[in-house]
């Protein structure tokens, strides 16, 4: 079976492993840099003492935050929603890890050597790690401008909530603990910053060129045009890159010295440099005997770290999702971020919503089991369904729900016992739901080109990060011209010469810069009628288009597109837009109502697993992902990204948890910090539903399924062992515990 | 405005002061090759930043992820913990050495293509050696056997699944004709 | 031999290095900075796999995937040959080497709780003679610290053979298929005619800095009966003397709870 041809010159590329990455390009003439971090994770900085450093040979200059706030020309800080980190920190350090200052030399050894040379003076403060500590008044606090340690706060208040606690027959409450973790792009952090008359030119490894083109220029005062950001394909983001990270410094550093920079991150500085937000989730359901929903109240905190980056809008997102994907007559929700000691939170896979959907598909389990009632018939009953209304006041179209729940139970034979597991073992399944909104507002912007040769060339900014955006954008392109595949080229994102796009995330890039494309493509095809209209001297009406050539709409003679250009003729652009408005940013924060996604993302899971009651090891004899995919361009990259978003979610399910001792992290690197290996994942499934209707539009499936795996998994260790865990990740720690305290519970009887 | 000059990484390392310097000769992908490189360099360093082989990548730096792996006289080891200075007369194997004699992709490159068996790709061309050994060196028969040597090439983006359909191509043709790794450097 | 341990008498911050995986580990952490590597892949007569009546010998340099793959190993010591393929991944595996495995004394390593629960001797040399044998189940002290002295070299590791004995280990790890272990048990057992408990060695490593030989808990099976209860006896005992660590891999708690489990799992192993 061949998925892709052999004579693709991409994927030749990407097997033999030619230049791809940021990560391989240099510049003539680059400096090396290296970051000094901070020893503690809260102190009062008084200062670097870089004369070590210096006389290390090679070393050519040692940047500090007093070099950098004290430069009048500069903003010392960046941040879009809260302009609060610092480019290098000044007067505190508010997390381990914290940059600190920048060793700059001729060599990258000489940069390592260098780092170990320079002396930071600080005193030692009161530091947080807990976000729900981060409230207490007596908390340390890390910004001034932010009383206890806010960092967004959400309200949403849907019927009424009281009527519905009076109202439920039974209630049910639990909190659901999500720990911090990590994206583990395999590809670092890399960039590369040089000036040439007054311009700044930066290489990065990003998923949202523009933001960091508009952050920079922000940090220079300079017009956006000034800057110019280009990237590569990624070697992996995850959300770990869709924020502007080392890009200031290295492009300060760059101005400074006069000289291009080259900084590229060691793997434990990656750990430090962004994070997963760890979350805990109160949740309390109110329902009827019969399995009904009624009333829901979530109470969220999560866990920002020392700097807001995209938390204080994120936990908004997060609000929009904590219900669940139900039909519930009276919802409240309350979602709070705070800032603690700990490593930036930001983006990451499944954003904001594996920690809710742990939380609420862990309870459905604990109410089936309650009742009495089968998990699944349980969930049927209280799917939201099309036309339903929301808690957010939305009544939501497009739903899938229903298909998406029968298609996971039925890949884990759901009703079918499993098979008998060795002695000492169990088995059991579990099935989850999960609801995500999409990136809104948001704006992307396409150019397609026809040449005089016949080639096509899409201008796009959406980065190609291992989701095949590349491939779907061109096959979206091929399609809508008529075109053959081979002709059509997407260079990489330049913010000089590709358009304006939000960011390669949240799984927006088929959907959104596809749309985009194919507007583009319309405008393109419409001008090519005007030209051939004029050439065949017919009424534009009269024409068609069919294959890559124009003619008259009964039939007749047809001219291809290229030969509508004469050589040398500049190559003609249709443009597109694709745009959505409102969103949070239009609402008011505490009471949260109204249009909040341009559409509703849908992914379930289900897994059988078996547990040895011994050592409470868990073990996935099995896992399915099912998302709604829309129209689906690329079945086997959907595939890909479907069944690689479970591998993922499967290592924050058994094993990835970012550990801090003392307020330092004590395992940021991949002995101790463990992500799954192929012997880890059992063999998958997955299935990409997709719409009846062929004009529908391609939804991302990149964290459908992701958020549902956790709860799955959880849910089928209850069913096999009746260990209920409400902790990520189930270590067999945490079952074994879980087991005794039921035997011990049960008089000893059980277990 | 072009901007500076990306360039080849080859021309990019200059010299790392006091350290220890040391010439090896090493016979990498059928080439002999003399490097100078301090006497505590690694292979990563040396393969990537001297002789610029892009396919070579370092992600932990402590064994464990597997993307820095290379073929040593045939057998699967990490770069990142091999000294440079210690390999003359080794031979030494990357991806680009998996390649037929005219440029074009081996038997193991053609079924990750084929089965389009990876997504950022940063992880692939390590994965690929590590097929090879475990296939054509070891010669193992049993998929779970390959599996078992395969458990330390980490790949993020999850494209096990695929990989795992090559195993099984790359299985079922080994079963049925001679496999004609011996175009690799691998013994 | 004797030019190596000439070198490290007079470089006394002078590193040996085999295989490379641990001594470059730590060059890279900026751990040690020695002023000399001396490199012991070319030194002869370390890298054989031999076998006599009473005596399979084993090279320093020899690397733990040739001890897992020889068939001379999988023969007389099948529990060492099955621990050595366990250690770490096949890139490990094909560098590192015996000797060095012992010498880093990595207290959550395999091979060394195998090599002490079968009797296991270690060869030295020394400058002017002063080589000597040492125990495995001695040579161990402290956390990534040796009986070996400076200047001297792990020469070869000799495993007495005895007929009739069986032996098994058993590695928990407690996260991902490629974690360090957990805890692991080694368990050796030789019968007596009648098919009783001659001798039983039970090591316990990766728990505490040392492996744990647990001459006391397994005292008692000695000219009994191996059976399911005594099994668990031992596994009790096991469990009860030992004071395990905590780290990622699970509490002190959980270890004492897996050590039982996995002593009984070997210990049926070695009857069955």
């Amino acid at each position: 079976m061949t998925v892709v041809d052999l004579d693709d010159r991409d994927a030749q590329d990407t097997v033999v492993g030619r230049p791809r990455y940021v990560l391989d390009q240099h510049i003539e003439g680059e400096l090396h840099a290296k970051i000094v971090r901070s020893p503690h994770p809260h102190a009062r900085l008084d200062g670097v003492d870089p004369t070590r450093a210096l006389a290390t040979p090679g070393v050519v200059a040692v940047l500090t935050g007093a070099d950098v706030s004290g430069d009048a020309s500069i903003n010392a800080t960046f941040g879009r929603q809260r302009s609060d980190q610092p480019i290098l920190a000044v007067g505190t350090l508010r997390y381990a890890g914290e940059p600190v200052a920048l060793v700059v030399a001729e060599s990258i050894e000489a940069a390592e050597a260098g780092r170990e040379g320079v002396g930071i003076e600080c005193r030692a403060l009161p530091h947080v790690v807990d976000a729900e500590a981060a409230g207490a008044p007596d908390a340390p606090q890390l910004h001034a401008a932010w009383a206890g340690n806010g960092c967004g706060e959400w309200k949403l208040r849907y019927g009424d909530p009281e009527q519905g606690w009076r109202e439920a027959d039974r209630v049910f409450e639990g909190t659901y603990w999500s720990p911090p973790a990590s994206h583990v792009p395999m590809e670092p952090h890399v960039c590369l910053a040089a000036w040439e008359d007054g311009r700044l030119s930066v290489w990065t490894s990003t998923q949202a060129p523009h933001r960091v083109r508009d952050d920079l220029a922000a940090v220079f005062r300079l017009a956006p045009e000034a800057v110019r950001v280009q990237t590569r394909d990624l070697g992996g983001a995850f959300g770990a890159k869709g924020q502007t990270t080392i890009e200031p410094m290295a492009a300060v550093a760059a101005r400074r010295l006069g000289r291009p920079i080259r900084l590229e991150l060691d793997r434990d500085e990656v750990f430090l440099t962004i994070g997963k937000h760890a979350a805990s989730v109160r949740l309390a359901t109110g329902v009827a005997t019969d399995g009904r929903l009624l009333v829901r109240r979530v109470q969220v905190v999560y866990n920002a770290g020392a700097y807001a980056l995209t938390s204080p809008l994120a936990a908004g997102q997060g609000l929009l999702r904590a219900p669940g994907p139900y039909r519930i007559p009276h919802v409240e929700a309350h979602v709070l971020a705070r800032y603690t000691n700990t490593v930036p939170s930001g983006p990451f896979r499944g954003a904001m919503t594996s920690q809710l959907a742990f939380a609420y598909e862990s309870q459905m389990d604990e109410i089936a089991s309650s009742l009495g009632i089968d998990p699944v018939a349980l969930r049927r009953r209280n799917l939201l369904k099309d036309g339903d209304q929301y808690a957010t006041g939305e009544h939501l179209h497009q739903l899938h729900f229903g298909e998406l729940l029968e298609d996971a139970a039925r890949a884990v034979e759901w009703g079918t016992p499993c098979a008998p597991a060795p002695p000492g073992r169990v088995r059991g399944k579990g099935v989850a739901v999960m609801i995500k909104t999409t990136l809104t507002p948001s704006r992307s912007v396409a150019r397609v080109e026809l040449a005089a040769d016949g080639s096509i060339t899409v201008r796009s900014s959406s980065v190609e990060m291992g989701q095949g955006s590349r491939a779907a954008l061109t096959r979206i392109v091929a399609q809508a011209l008529g075109v053959q595949e081979a002709r059509v080229s997407v260079p990489h994102p330049d913010t000089d010469r590709t358009p304006f796009d939000s960011s390669t995330s949240s799984s927006r890039t088929t959907s959104s810069m596809g749309t985009a494309c194919v507007r583009a493509v319309d405008d393109l095809r419409c001008q090519l009628t005007e030209r051939a209209a004029a050439e065949l001297g017919v009424p534009a009406e009269s024409l068609a288009h069919r294959d890559g050539a124009i003619g008259p709409q009964g039939g007749g003679a047809r001219i291809t597109y290229e030969h509508l250009l004469a050589l040398g003729d500049p190559p003609l652009v249709g443009e597109g837009l694709f745009e959505s408005h409102g969103g949070l940013p239009a609402m008011d924060p505490l009471d949260v109502r109204g249009f909040s996604t341009v559409h509703w993302h849908q992914g379930a899971a289900a897994a059988e697993v078996e547990v040895d009651c011994e050592t409470g090891r868990v073990t996935v004899l099995r896992c399915h992902g099912s998302a709604y995919a829309g129209r689906v361009v690329n079945a086997h990259r959907v595939r890909q990204q479907n069944q690689g978003s479970v591998v993922f979610a499967l290592g924050q399910t058994l094993m990835e948890e970012l550990v801090y001792d003392e307020g330092r992290v004590v395992n940021a690197n991949l002995a101790e910090y463990m992500i799954p290996s192929i012997q880890d994942v059992p063999e998958l499934t997955s299935t990409a539903i997709e719409s009846s209707d062929l004009e529908a539009e391609p939804h991302g499936v990149g964290e459908m399924a992701l958020p549902a795996v956790a709860p799955a998994v959880a849910n089928a260790v209850f069913h096999a062992s009746g260990a209920r865990i409400r902790c990520l990740p189930l270590t067999p720690e945490r079952v074994l515990r879980c087991l005794r305290e039921n035997a011990r519970a049960d008089g000893g009887s059980g277990g | 405005m072009l901007g500076p000059t990306v360039v080849a990484v080859a021309e990019m390392a200059p010299a790392p002061p006091g350290l220890d310097w040391q010439q090896t000769q090493l016979q990498l992908n059928h080439r002999r090759l003399t490097v100078t490189a301090p006497v505590t360099e690694t292979l990563s360093r040396t393969l990537r930043c001297r002789v610029g082989l892009t396919s070579v990548r370092e992600t932990c730096g402590v064994g464990v992820c597997g993307t820095c792996t290379v073929l040593l006289d045939g057998s699967a080891a990490s770069s990142c913990l091999a000294l440079t200075a210690q390999l003359a007369g080794v031979a030494v194997t990357t991806a680009e050495g998996l390649l037929g004699p005219d440029g074009e992709p081996g038997p193991v490159q053609r079924a990750f293509i084929r089965r389009g068996a990876y997504q950022c790709g940063f992880c692939i061309p390590a994965m690929t050696l590590a097929v090879h050994a475990a296939l054509y060196v070891r010669r193992h028969r049993d998929r779970e056997a390959v599996v078992d040597e395969l458990s330390g090439n980490l790949c993020r983006c999850g494209s096990y699944p695929q990989i795992r359909e090559v195993l099984m191509e790359l299985l079922a043709d080994r079963g049925g004709e001679a496999a004609d790794g011996a175009t690799t450097g691998g013994r | 031999m004797l030019e190596t341990c000439a070198l490290l008498r007079s470089n006394r911050d002078a590193r040996l290095i085999a295989g490379g995986t641990a001594v470059v580990l730590m060059l890279r952490q900026r751990l040690i900075d020695p002023s000399l590597l001396i490199g012991l892949r070319r030194v002869p007569g370390l890298d054989s796999i031999t076998a006599a009546s009473q005596w399979l010998s084993i090279g320093a340099a020899v690397t733990l995937q040739q001890v897992a793959d020889s068939d001379r190993v999988r023969a007389l010591a099948p529990s060492l040959a099955a621990a050595c393929q366990e250690v770490g991944n096949v890139r490990v595996r094909n560098r590192a080497t015996l000797g060095g495995n012992l010498a880093e004394a990595d207290y959550a390593s395999d091979p060394p709780a195998v090599l002490a629960s079968l009797g296991a001797v270690v060869c030295t040399a020394a400058p002017e003679g002063g080589g000597r044998r040492i125990p495995v189940s001695d040579l161990i002290t402290d956390y990534y610290t040796t009986q070996l002295t400076s200047d001297e070299v792990v020469l070869r590791v000799e495993v007495p053979l005895i007929d009739g004995r069986r032996s098994a280990y058993v590695k928990y790890r407690s996260r991902s298929s490629e974690d360090r272990p957990c805890v692991g048990v080694a368990a050796s057992l030789v019968p007596d005619p009648q098919g009783w408990v001659a001798s039983l060695e039970v090591v316990v490593g990766a728990v505490t800095s040392t492996p744990q030989r647990m001459t006391t808990a397994t005292e008692g099976v000695v000219g009994a009966r191996h059976d399911e209860a005594r099994a668990g006896a031992v596994a009790a005992a096991v469990a009860a003397a030992i004071h395990p660590i905590a780290d990622g891999r699970g509490s002190a708690w959980y270890r004492t709870q897996v050590i039982e489990v996995m002593v009984r799992r070997a210990l049926a192993m070695v009857v069955a």
